[in-house]
């Protein structure tokens, strides 16, 4: 398969780590093939338009006000889809960078702060990856990254544009996040990469089996 | 309408669009952390003009492609805005000053006050990301952040490999979108189209890869082709950026 082929060309040292690895990582799989940054970086990149879009329309959902916040875990996907293909150290806080760096370049609404909103999005993900040594990757360890990412979106909501917002309000925020985050974060990210992995374009990532 | 923002010759050699990227960043950066301390409606306003005018003097940006940057402003700090007025703690504090009352909604100046500011700060947030990307070439902040902000370049490069597969991603999307309304399925945005895209954006990411790996990408040492300098207009920006926020969060 073309794919193997890839695995095989990128690392010639390290032929054991391009086979499927059962979902386990040592030391020498935490290493990035070039495959693996592109496609955590293709993953951003298509989310960064996806962002874009988003942003631009999340003006237009305002009446919803605090339903609004179920929406609000598109921001958050790549933070968790891009590991979980992956599964390397980092994936998380890159593919998220990245995905904000897109939609900053493409001219989203929110400027200089996708950056930062991107950063704390993805490194609090990323904490709950380093925990688990990247090694475990069921609906609850992503669900529990999904709500740190969106937690730390939360705070840094709170006191960047919901300053003067009733502290009852920013709970219920918080959890319409909370849910938002389970279910399209989570949840969302499996069913991508499932369908991703029938589509045939995950050979040479690890699975589950 | 989705395509990498192109930037005239007249935006790249101008000064803005001279200065080294990563010294725009930080200045953006500083202006945000300080935008977050600023609460009154007036001070993130003199700063979103203060961006703007330094985008159509020294970043001589065309003004219509700065109104056109600048249009998503209006729904984004509208919809800040009134969530802060609407469910402002103000609203339930008996001191505070009731102006109006809509229903089961009391409005007091606190609350108005307090929405109009944060309005006014996205506008701030908005006004400066429109110049930062209206004079920021993509492959040039590359270049200044792997040279002056030591970000890892395999990561840097895989990433901008990746950024210019984004009009190809926006034909592709036309493509899924036709052969979908071919099948007779109603509704023109579905989330499954993000699971064709991705698997368009994975296989191009698969034939990068291959093609980086065959000419030895982040295998030794890196040549620059493209030096990002050190230059007096660096230092200018980026005091003269330190200055404005200073004197807006003092002053």
């Amino acid at each position: 398969m073309y794919s193997k082929e890839l695995g095989m060309t990128s690392t010639p040292t390290t032929p054991a780590s391009t086979a499927t690895s059962g979902g386990t990582s040592s030391a020498a799989e935490s290493r990035w093939r070039t495959r693996d940054i592109l496609v955590a970086a293709v993953i951003g990149v298509a989310f960064g338009v996806v962002f874009w879009a988003w942003g631009l329309a999340w003006g237009l959902f305002a009446p919803l006000n605090a339903a609004r916040d179920l929406l609000y875990a598109v921001w958050l996907v790549p933070a968790v889809l891009a590991p979980l293909v992956i599964r390397k150290p980092g994936a998380a806080l890159f593919a998220e960078l990245v995905a904000a760096g897109v939609s900053a370049l493409l001219g989203s609404a929110w400027g200089p702060d996708t950056l930062l909103s991107g950063f704390v999005q993805g490194a609090a993900a990323e904490l709950i990856f380093a925990f688990t040594l990247y090694r475990l990757w069921s609906f609850p360890v992503l669900s529990l990254a999904a709500v740190a990412s969106a937690a730390a979106a939360w705070l840094h909501d709170w006191v960047l544009y919901y300053q003067d917002v009733a502290i009852d309000v920013q709970l219920i925020r918080g959890l319409a996040m909370a849910v938002s985050a389970v279910v399209i974060v989570a949840a969302g990210s499996l069913a991508l990469a499932r369908s991703l992995r029938r589509a045939g374009v995950l050979e040479g990532f690890p699975t589950d089996g | 309408m989705l395509s990498p923002i192109d930037l005239t010759v007249r935006q790249e050699s101008s000064l803005l669009g001279r200065t080294n990227p990563v010294v725009k960043l930080a200045v953006a950066l500083v202006w945000l952390v300080g935008l977050a301390l600023i609460r009154d409606p007036v001070r993130p306003l003199v700063l979103a003009l203060a961006a703007i005018v330094a985008g159509l003097v020294l970043g001589r940006i065309p003004r219509a492609k700065l109104i056109a940057g600048l249009a998503p402003l209006v729904a984004a700090a509208g919809s800040i805005a009134l969530a802060n007025l609407v469910f402002a703690a103000a609203n339930t504090d008996p001191f505070a000053h009731e102006i109006a009352r809509v229903g089961p909604l009391r409005l007091t100046a606190e609350a108005i006050v307090g929405a109009s500011a944060i309005g006014a700060r996205v506008v701030a947030i908005v006004a400066t990301g429109v110049v930062f990307a209206q004079t920021t070439d993509p492959t040039r902040l590359v270049d200044a952040l792997v040279q002056h902000a030591r970000v890892p370049e395999r990561f840097a490069y895989g990433a901008l490999a990746a950024y210019r597969a984004v009009p190809q991603l926006g034909q592709d999307l036309g493509t899924l979108r036709q052969a979908r309304r071919i099948r007779g399925v109603a509704g023109t945005w579905h989330p499954k189209l993000l699971v064709g895209l991705l698997v368009r954006a994975i296989r191009h990411a698969d034939q990068l890869a291959l093609a980086m790996d065959a000419r030895a990408f982040g295998v030794g040492p890196r040549t620059t082709y493209r030096p990002v300098g050190r230059h007096w207009r660096d230092v200018i920006v980026a005091f003269g950026g330190a200055a404005i926020i200073v004197a807006l969060v003092v002053g």
